[in-house]
């Protein structure tokens, strides 16, 4: 085949660990055409990241122990480094997933991406003098045509002013920045493969659509293929044209997206995409995979999704399981065929395959009833700004900018409601919840718990204290890794002074409550995986009875089936125990699914408040309405529509009126004059000189 | 922060240390025993001075002030560029130190290149074949580098070249030639540490992403190491560079005396010998502010190497 630009067969990539053998690639065969956007697919631990590392010689310290790869007719697996490093500068580029680890911190980002140019440009030997600008060595001259060439190239991938930001070092750009940068470094040898590993996945909803329509643009400019590596459904529904599902190191299926999508025939493949929030009704509970990814260390035979599957067999465990080709070059299965080919019916939304699978609603309590006598937690004007003045003398001299995290705040929460607060990174939201749970105090306005004002921590009484329960975002950091679950659950319960047997008690219960079983009152967070640390920091949260727990991004650190799991759970606490939830997100999804009402924040102020139906349903202001366009859709074919242009102004600078009118496409000369007011639009609030009810019926 | 704020407060700073290490070698000469008056004249007149004598030298020399007051006089004539003389010559002490230091330097400075030249390569390489042979020969050569004393070396170094191989002369000062023992006998413990340090500074840069990004582009090997993760693997140990000058200072009055080099370290541990107090306080107070400003110096250089550093704020 001509077209065929990267193939990889049988590929096995293993570890030597401390704990023994990592397979980490077992088996995987696929192909990526020329100016095709194929998909890899999995959850953490799938072996896609190793499979993509394998293809461009960066497996190390692994070791690619069996099969080939071609790229470009090149078996890169016997290639030698001169080769190698050539594939490297002339036919694929990766991007790679962290853009704040991705880029070196020492060099600006002009020198890093004419250094790409230039490792493309000249295919003879690298000399390190040329390379460390030592004059005699290297030639400024080209050195400066090659920046020339990197600041068109930064345009290309859309960041703003190029000429000023060539000489920006990564610290100083914004995530999305430097991800395009990264693109940017990615593009500079004009490759034909692009490697992208999670190349979204740690950036805003909008952002990431940006991005992902650059990268559907450059395909299409000048067809370039793309490995689009992801965990995230939505974005493979979004620009791929074809798509490998991956578990435990192996192929499970291949295919036209559209067809894996709607008609997926692997359990595995089913079972992903029924856990995805967006494809179940909101207030029921979300499907989910019972069991774990097997251990990669352990010998096996036979599918590796067996243990978890529904439809298992004896054959399935024990014996190799085939690879079907699908008429129609519509992919392939593997799996037994007796499992898949009866189901021509298309998913059906409630049952999951392998899955605690009843659909039964979620008895949610309150519904954004406003007429609650009383709120848990009031907000009131409240403000919280940080002066940038490095110290005295600048504060005396007026050098003194603030940065507005969070201004002029009115919100409340009722008991037993999920309050979704979202918006952008940077946009104020944890800043907003510091102010909650008392980590930060208010430049001005009142934080009022059960009606009485309250301060920072320091000045809280207990009850107020235990009032409010907090779960942070990054599980793996916010527990302390030399204390037991045990001991971590236990430490709230100490500092009220409970007593060991009381403690033992009440740690064992919450245990039960949160899904994790008694033994591991004694495991180390690191013992535990991603999910299952979350579940501990919950228990943690709730210890004390809290009537609100503030929940800041808890979910997405983790794949989607655990993802499911632990919204289950928080659902049922929530049902049990009558808590209010302040649930903050950047996933719209995972929102949609959980919020009775919704809060958008933007550059420290709320745009809009309403019931999470209507604000889906009916967005009223410009921004959330942004912000839903931006929102991969699993519906294959389906563009986003506009997403949002521009970047996010400076907090320390935002504009005049209306602080989202320089990105909003309906903003009039009057919105930079004056600020709108929150309008009341039935059971909401909008902060828009436009928000009407009607405004958004089309 | 502005550059320009941040060098005033760091030179702030750097002037309390000085005048803080000052006061304590004031305050300790003190407490030596002996009487300064009886050693110096019984040295100076080869016999024992009568209480007349020591009276008068005490008197000439303001040794009967208290002690505060002798400080702040010494201060204030510091501060008006007077070192003082010495007890012995008559010579300005600050013309005994401009005669001594660049002896010194050289030796420091010589020192250091020899402990760079020795122990970058040997770091990086070590931290690239981790594991390998290479890598236990030079974590090898780095125990022993640190645990040999300087004086055994020394010694080891002047019977192998002077005596046995007839290269390099054995002591005294001068020549490039004259250089050679010393720097290798005062670098080789330094580069030992900073080996270690390269190669574990190394080791934590080599696993970074951005590593990785660089050999996605093609790069060579080479350049990957040395371009991309050596820079960001030197920001740690520049620090400590800065911090090793004091042990360097230190080494060099052993070094010194055994290669009977006229430097600083000869010349501070005569005086002390001597109770010649004005060039022990002179000596020492140079040396202090070398040490500050070397640690300023470190300061600078490594907002340069990390520009993180360089502004106060993120700007991002």
């Amino acid at each position: 085949m001509d077209s065929t630009l990267l193939s990889i067969d049988n590929l096995h990539t293993q570890f030597q660990t401390r704990n023994g053998l990592v397979r980490a690639v077992e088996g995987v065969s696929m192909t990526v055409d020329q100016g095709e956007i194929v998909g890899l697919v999995g959850e953490s631990g799938s072996g896609k990241s190793v499979t993509a590392r394998s293809i461009v010689g960066l497996q190390d310290p692994g070791e690619i122990v069996r099969g080939s790869i071609h790229l470009d007719d090149v078996a890169v697996t016997d290639a030698t480094d001169r080769q190698l490093r050539r594939l490297r500068g002339d036919t694929v580029s990766m991007v790679f997933q962290d853009p704040t680890e991705t880029l070196n911190p020492v060099f600006d980002v002009g020198e890093q991406i004419a250094e790409s140019i230039k490792v493309h440009e000249e295919p003879g030997p690298q000399r390190l003098l040329e390379y460390l600008h030592l004059p005699p060595f290297s030639s400024r001259s080209e050195w400066r045509e090659y920046r020339e060439r990197a600041i068109d190239l930064m345009e290309q991938v859309g960041i703003a002013s190029p000429a000023d930001r060539v000489d920006a070092y990564p610290h100083e750009l914004s995530g999305g920045q430097r991800q395009r940068a990264g693109v940017a470094i990615a593009l500079a040898s004009d490759p034909d493969l692009v490697i992208a590993d999670e190349p979204t996945t740690a950036l805003d909803a909008t952002t990431q659509a940006q991005l992902l329509e650059r990268f559907r643009q450059y395909n299409a400019e000048r067809g370039t293929a793309i490995l689009l590596i992801t965990h995230d459904l939505g974005v493979v529904a979004e620009i791929c044209d074809r798509v490998v599902v991956m578990y435990a190191g192996e192929v499970m299926e291949t295919g036209p997206t559209e067809r894996i999508l709607e008609d997926p025939r692997h359990p595995y493949t089913k079972a992903l995409l029924e856990c995805l929030p967006q494809r179940v009704d909101r207030e029921s509970r979300l499907p989910t995979i019972d069991g774990s990814v097997p251990e990669p260390t352990a010998d096996r035979a036979g599918c590796p999704f067996a243990p978890r599957c529904e439809y298992a067999t004896a054959a399935c465990r024990d014996e190799e399981v085939p690879t079907v080709a699908l008429a129609d070059d519509r992919g392939s299965v593997t799996c037994v065929e007796s499992n898949w080919s009866e189901s021509d019916t298309p998913p059906s939304r409630t049952g999951a395959p392998g899955a605690r699978s009843e659909s039964t609603a979620a008895p949610e309590s309150a519904p954004g009833d406003s007429d609650r006598p009383s709120p848990i937690v009031e907000l009131e004007g409240v403000s919280r700004h940080y002066s940038l003045a490095s110290g005295p003398i600048e504060r005396l001299l007026g050098d003194d900018d603030t940065l507005r995290a969070v201004d002029g705040v009115d919100l409340e929460i009722q008991a037993g409601e999920t309050l979704a607060l979202v918006g952008e990174s940077g946009c104020g939201k944890s800043t907003l919840a510091s102010l909650i749970t008392g980590l930060e105090r208010p430049t001005t306005g009142t934080v009022r718990i059960d009606g009485t004002p309250v301060g920072s921590v320091a000045d809280r009484d207990a009850a107020t204290l235990t009032d409010v329960g907090v779960v942070f975002q990054d599980p793996h950091s916010s527990l302390n890794p030399r204390l037991t679950v045990e001991r971590t659950i236990g430490e709230p319960l100490r500092s009220v002074g409970w007593n060991r047997p009381r403690r033992t008690d009440r740690v064992r219960e919450l245990l039960d409550r949160v899904g994790l079983s008694e033994q591991q009152a004694t495991s180390y967070p690191h013992e535990l995986s991603g999910g299952q640390i979350q579940r501990v920091a919950i228990a943690r949260a709730i210890a004390l009875d809290p009537s609100l727990v503030v929940l800041d991004e808890p979910v997405s650190a983790l794949d989607a089936s655990v993802q499911a799991r632990l919204l289950n759970v928080l659902a049922d606490l929530q049902a049990d125990l009558d808590l209010a939830y302040l649930f903050i997100s950047h996933d719209l999804t995972v929102v949609e699914h959980v919020a009775d009402r919704v809060a958008v924040m933007y550059l420290g102020e709320l745009m809009e408040v309403g019931p999470a139906d209507r604000v889906f349903d009916r967005p009223t202001h410009p921004y959330t309405k942004a912000l839903l366009e931006a929102i991969p859709s699993l519906e294959p074919d389906s563009s986003t529509g506009t997403s949002l242009e521009g970047t996010r102004p400076s907090p320390v600078e935002p504009p005049s009126g209306c602080v989202f009118r320089d990105r909003c496409p309906m903003a009039e000369t009057d919105c930079a004059e004056t600020d709108p007011d929150q309008r009341r639009l039935g059971p909401g609030r909008a902060k828009c000189h436009f928000a009407t009810t009607d405004a958004s019926d089309p | 922060m502005t550059a320009y704020d941040y060098l005033a407060s760091r030179l702030t700073t750097s002037l309390a240390v000085t005048v803080g290490v000052s006061l304590v070698t004031y305050g300790l000469i003190f407490l030596t025993p002996g009487e300064p008056a009886e050693i110096i004249l019984s040295q100076q007149l080869g016999r024992q001075p009568s209480a007349a004598e020591i009276e008068a030298f005490r008197a000439e020399n303001g040794l009967n002030e208290p002690v505060p007051v002798q400080y702040l006089n010494w201060l204030l004539d510091v501060c008006r560029g007077d070192l003082g003389t010495s007890y012995y010559s008559d010579t300005p002490v600050s013309t005994l130190i401009v005669e001594a230091l660049p002896v010194t330097l050289e030796l420091a400075l010589a020192a250091m290149v020899v402990a760079l030249v020795i122990s970058i390569p040997a770091g990086v390489a070590s931290a690239v074949h981790q594991g390998s042979s290479i890598d236990y020969a030079s974590q090898l050569g780095a125990l022993l580098g640190v645990s040999m004393p300087n004086f055994w070396l020394a010694y080891l170094l002047i019977l192998l070249f002077p005596l046995t191989l007839g290269v390099f002369p054995v002591a005294g000062a001068g020549s490039v030639g004259h250089l050679v023992l010393p720097a290798i006998t005062l670098g080789t413990g330094m580069a030992a540490v900073v080996t270690r340090l390269v190669r574990s500074s190394m080791l934590e840069v080599l696993d970074e992403a951005y590593v990785d990004t660089a050999r996605s582009t093609g790069l060579r090997e080479r350049i990957v190491v040395y371009k991309h993760a050596l820079r960001n693997a030197l920001v740690p140990v520049v620090t400590v560079l800065g911090l090793q000058l004091g042990t360097l200072l230190n080494g060099a009055v052993v070094v010194e005396i055994i290669f009977q080099r006229p430097g600083l370290g000869t010349l501070l541990v005569d005086a002390v010998f001597e109770r010649n107090y004005p060039v022990v306080q002179g000596v020492t107070l140079v040396t202090a502010v070398v040490f500050v400003v070397t640690n300023l110096v470190v300061d600078l250089t490594y907002r340069y190497l990390d520009p993180r550093v360089r502004l106060g704020g993120e700007t991002a």
